[in-house]
């Protein structure tokens, strides 16, 4: 049967070759995702990966809010600057830069504070 | 890169997030879904407000919209201008009175479930002239819909909008390239449907 007629696969690839390349492209790309989604599932699953240590981009008010402790608790270990208005939501890392102080030093005061309060 | 992004959004706050959904449906490479969880999260930390948030990003993406459908619509005028021959003009109305018919529909969904083709969509409607009614009234709904699963997913799980970014991240990247295979599979298809009918009347 194969023989005079080309097969379907044949046939697409002499006749609709774009398509057909852009078909097998296009199931590459949904298995590297599926693939991806598999991994980050596993990575993200563990609770260790979960506990986001603190970071420079975090505001006062997210680190409240990830370790669930007062914002008050934060607040207090930081010199107001001037520079720095509360309108405009400033990072750790600012907050740092502002205060003169290296960024790991400012974090670490806070997670000592953070272990100071849930240690109570 | 990713803390760099987190950084800006409280610190650019609403302009950012409308800046970023704007960019992002003109198909360039801006984190948007990122963003648009890192708002909900800093809403819900307290550095932002989360409405003024979700307004921010509705309003950006419902004018990036209409950029990328206007820029479709003028890039179909000027190809419109070359002489068609009878067959292929056949084929230009039938494509048109397709999109016409199920095109509403493609935008909607590809504003927030196969997200990765939207600024595509966008170009495709305006150049096959999707009227314009239909065309921004399925954008604004899909745009509802694709706001407020990622701002309110950010608010909601706060603490993991990293993981939460990762993992839609991939599934709409493989919604985008099933929904992609299942078009290029339907075409093929056809192709093959067509030949037998072909042979047979042969």
């Amino acid at each position: 049967m194969n023989g005079p007629h080309p097969s379907a696969l044949g046939y697409l690839w002499h006749h609709h070759r774009p398509a057909l390349i852009g078909f097998a492209l296009v199931l590459v790309i949904a298995l590297a995702f599926a693939v991806r989604l598999t991994l980050f599932t596993i990575y993200w699953s563990d609770p260790a990966h979960r506990n986001q240590p603190i970071e420079g981009w975090m505001t006062p008010g997210y680190v409240a809010q990830s370790y669930d402790v007062d914002p008050d608790v934060i607040r207090a270990l930081l010199t107001p600057q001037p520079e720095l208005r509360p309108s405009t939501h400033p990072t750790l890392e600012r907050i740092a830069e502002a205060e003169g102080i290296a960024l790991p030093d400012l974090i670490a005061q806070i997670e000592a504070a953070i272990n100071a309060v849930r240690g109570e | 890169m990713t803390e760099t992004i987190l950084a800006l959004v409280p610190i650019y706050g609403l302009a950012l997030i409308a800046i970023g959904t704007l960019l992002s449906c003109l198909a360039l490479p801006i984190p948007s879904s990122l963003i648009m969880l890192s708002a909900g999260g800093f809403a819900a930390a307290g550095d932002l407000v989360l409405w003024q948030a979700g307004a921010a990003a509705l309003g950006g993406a419902i004018l990036g919209d209409q950029l990328g459908y206007q820029a479709g619509r003028l890039g179909g005028r000027l190809f419109s201008g070359r002489r068609l021959t009878p067959q292929r003009a056949a084929l230009m109305a039938k494509a048109g009175a397709y999109v016409q018919e199920r095109g509403a529909m493609a935008v909607f969904l590809s504003r927030w479930l196969v997200s990765p083709l939207g600024p595509y969509v966008n170009f495709a409607s305006g150049a096959a002239r999707l009227d314009w009614a239909r065309f921004s009234r399925a954008a604004i709904m899909g745009e509802m819909v694709w706001v407020t699963i990622y701002i309110g997913l950010g608010a909601v799980f706060a603490d993991d909008i990293l993981a939460l970014a990762d993992l839609l991240g991939s599934v709409s990247g493989l919604l985008a390239a099933l929904a992609l295979a299942g078009a290029l599979g339907l075409w093929l298809k056809a192709a093959l449907h067509h030949r037998q009918q072909r042979e047979t009347s042969r």
